[in-house]
């Protein structure tokens, strides 16, 4: 679609959902990062009863199909809940399923100043002090996260993780991983033997944020703005993003931080725990972290297969397929050695 | 034959043009771009060096590990086949719980540390060093 008609449509999309008399377009660009997902900023006027406010937003949309499904109508829904529920997330504005109008859905959302790019965070000066609040700053706004009261939001339509959230979620990304594999992973096969011994009691059934990692922030030199990256949320065990949080990928070499590369996983968890009133059993998240590496380390062969498909040309999620002997080698040191 | 220069040199030149004259001249995601083509084209140089003998290595070791005859392999495909189904049956191994523990399970780390690693030496030899010299520093300070 070529930005004219890109910006016809939009701009015919927001006049109906907003009623409104006008509304006009500008400074469409994409924006860059998200080898999976198309994000686009823009400014719109939108004009009423004579009156006309301009605000910077954001489009969300994905282009063509993924091996790793996604909805972007849960993660409007979610947006929504979690928006009303106080957590730091930018607020949703409109839902387009239609694929007649941009040829995937999206939703819109407001556009929130700050940085993205998790490398600067950990290394420009001017985030000293963001990278000396956030982990606290992220154990709390985790524990609101959770607190998110999902039936009251009607957020039942979510995948129920039944008797036992692990169980549930290893079984899952272990038949990802026998439909997505094109070469046997015997470093794989070990970390799902490891899991499978240890699965442990869920205690509590939260909504999971999913992917909660530095990547997903949008900072500043104040510390968080925004939580970003809903579209894998889930409900299940809580201590999952607590594992999450703590895989490599995210550490961008920054080993001596296992927290995103910014703190130690005592301090993160007793921060946790403050917040949110649940005890945090090591253990348990240390299961959670193998499984998290895991994890990424089978969309690592999604994505790449998004490109050996045919799906999406593109010489970042081809490279992405060689990235995923890092995370075999992070799991083999998580099992012999705890980390 | 060909002249010179060969394969890996002209990869080299062409990833050196991208990381010179494009990366600094192009910028956001096409810059990123950039500078992923220009680390694919130097995994392809080093694949080139590395990829026969890693996988000699992996199937003398897979061999032995699983307590077969080493057979005579010639040529990339022929190592590639030989590589695969011993890789497919230490996976059906692992996957039947057959090397849970003791002295088996230990080897088995070993022979799946040292194939992890040689991919890295192709794909990302700058993680293995890191993760080489963390390893170090932790059984120093323990």
């Amino acid at each position: 679609m070529d930005p004219k008609e890109m910006i016809e449509k939009l701009s015919a999309f927001i006049r109906s959902e907003g009623r409104f008399k006008t509304v006009t377009i500008e400074n469409l660009g994409r924006m860059p990062g998200g080898a999976s997902r198309e994000i686009w900023s823009f400014d719109a006027t939108m004009e009423r009863d004579g009156a006309a406010t301009k605000r910077a937003l954001v489009l969300r949309r994905d282009p063509g199909a993924h091996k790793i499904d996604t909805n972007r109508r849960q993660e409007f829904l979610v947006l929504r809940a979690a928006h009303d529920q106080g957590v730091p997330v930018p607020e949703v504005l409109w839902l387009g399923e239609d694929p007649a109008v941009l040829g995937a859905a999206f939703f819109i959302m407001e556009k929130v100043d700050g940085e993205t790019i998790a490398r600067r965070l950990l290394r420009d000066d001017i985030y000293a002090k963001a990278r000396e609040v956030m982990p606290a700053q992220l154990a709390e706004i985790l524990a609101g996260i959770h607190r998110i009261d999902f039936a009251k939001h009607k957020l039942d339509f979510l995948a129920k993780p039944g008797a036992n959230a692990a169980e549930t979620e290893v079984r899952r990304y272990e038949e990802n991983f026998r439909k997505l594999a094109l070469e046997p992973h015997p470093a794989f096969e070990l970390a799902f033997r490891y899991l499978y011994e240890r699965i442990p009691t869920t205690l509590r059934t939260t909504l999971v944020h999913g992917d909660y990692r530095i990547g997903n922030v949008i900072f500043g030199p104040d510390g968080v703005r925004s939580i970003l990256d809903w579209e894998l949320a889930h409900l299940g065990d809580p201590m999952e993003d607590l594992g999450w949080m703590c895989v490599r990928a995210w550490r961008f070499g920054a080993d001596h931080n296992p927290v995103g590369g910014l703190g130690t996983r005592e301090a993160f968890f007793t921060a946790y725990e403050k917040a949110s009133g649940i005890k945090v059993d090591p253990e348990t998240v240390k299961f959670w972290e193998v499984f998290g590496n895991l994890r990424w380390g089978i969309i690592t062969i999604s994505q790449a297969r998004t490109y050996i498909d045919g799906l999406v040309p593109s010489v970042e999620l081809a490279s992405i397929g060689r990235r995923t002997a890092e995370t075999e080698l992070e799991l083999l040191n998580l099992i012999e050695w705890g980390g | 034959m060909q002249d010179r220069p060969t394969a890996i040199e002209l990869l080299e030149a062409a990833a050196n043009f991208v990381d010179r004259e494009i990366v600094p001249v192009t910028e956001g995601g096409r810059q990123f771009q950039s500078r992923v083509v220009a680390n694919v084209m130097r995994i392809i140089a080093r694949e080139m060096k590395l990829e026969e003998p890693h996988m000699r290595e992996e199937i003398t070791a897979l061999c032995a590990l699983l307590e077969k005859e080493k057979p005579h392999l010639h040529g990339r495909d022929e190592l590639y086949a030989a590589a695969l189904k011993l890789n497919d049956e230490l996976s059906a191994k692992i996957r039947a719980g057959d090397v849970d523990s003791g002295e088996l399970r230990e080897r088995t780390l070993k022979v799946v540390r040292h194939a992890v690693e040689n991919k890295l030496k192709i794909a990302n030899p700058r993680y293995l060093e890191a993760d080489l010299a963390a390893r170090e520093k932790r059984r120093a300070g323990s």
